[in-house]
């Protein structure tokens, strides 16, 4: 399959999400974090993850680009932090679809896909860059 | 524990953890408190139908490892950037060992390596951090 370059730029309606204190202690038990400032005040670095993917919104950008999941990796990962998520703050995430490319004739595609978080004040609180590879069968000869 | 990212030779090891081999029921615990649902976490026929031996650990999970390493020695607001590459597939039953190092100091900033080695020295995962230098 090849994802259809059009879906460069494909963005999911804008969506509200707080970072509770119950999911952040969740979150920290999962990942093994014992630190208590972790724990009950502030998100781990990878928390972001979880606000972006919330009500599986990952998923549905594969679904909408029309990417079966068992062919589905995350291969990169970056975030960039601008303030501290802490326990309690609601943030508006937007996710967006920067880049679409492919590698060895297209046995692997590659979805890059962009978020930002913004505090309530409108001030940008962190970035997020995820790559997903698509693991494509090799074209026949 | 503070380490003085001014005073360390660059390309020193800061901080190393031995990491046991994941189990299920860990995989299932992450995949609920991340919302991340992904069968090939959770379900061993699909995890096979996707064409690996066992069900293959979140590479969130993994990166949340090395976040630790950075929460333990370095205060929140002066970890700016944290980036990293799923280079390799890490299975249930596989310990690992993550590291960090001293990668570079550039003006305001230090530079941080980090990777999530197997035993046999299979590399899982490659990352960097930004941290920001105390200058007092």
């Amino acid at each position: 399959m090849a994802i259809d370059r059009k879906f460069l730029g494909f963005a999911l309606p804008p969506f509200k999400v707080t970072a509770t204190p119950e999911r952040i202690a969740r979150f920290a038990d999962a990942i093994g974090e014992r630190n208590p400032l972790y724990r009950e005040g502030i998100a781990p670095p990878t928390f972001l993850k979880v606000l972006e993917g919330e009500d599986n919104s990952s998923r549905r950008i594969l679904d909408a680009l029309g990417v079966p999941l068992p062919r589905v990796l995350h291969a990169e990962q970056q975030f960039d932090y601008l303030a501290p998520v802490r326990a309690g703050d609601e943030l508006l995430v937007e996710r967006r679809v920067t880049d679409l490319y492919d590698k060895k004739g297209g046995e692997m595609e590659f979805i890059v896909i962009e978020t930002s978080f913004t505090g309530p004040s409108g001030m940008l609180v962190a970035r997020s860059r995820q790559i997903v590879l698509v693991r494509n069968a090799p074209r026949s000869q | 524990m503070a380490i003085d990212l001014l005073n360390v030779a660059v390309g020193a090891v800061l901080a190393a953890r031995d990491c046991p081999a994941r189990v299920k029921d860990e995989l299932a615990q992450y995949a609920h408190a991340s919302g991340d649902m992904n069968p090939l976490h959770l379900d061993e026929a699909f995890a096979r139908k996707a064409g690996f031996d066992n069900l293959v650990v979140h590479g969130m999970l993994n990166m949340a490892l090395l976040g630790r390493l950075l929460t333990d020695h370095f205060e929140t607001d002066t970890i700016r950037g944290f980036s990293t590459r799923f280079e390799g597939v890490l299975q249930v039953g596989e310990p690992t060992r993550v590291s960090m190092t001293l990668a570079g100091r550039t003006g305001e900033h230090a530079e941080i390596g980090l990777e999530m080695l197997t035993h046999e020295g299979r590399r899982i995962v490659s990352g960097h951090a930004k941290v920001r230098l105390r200058i007092s």
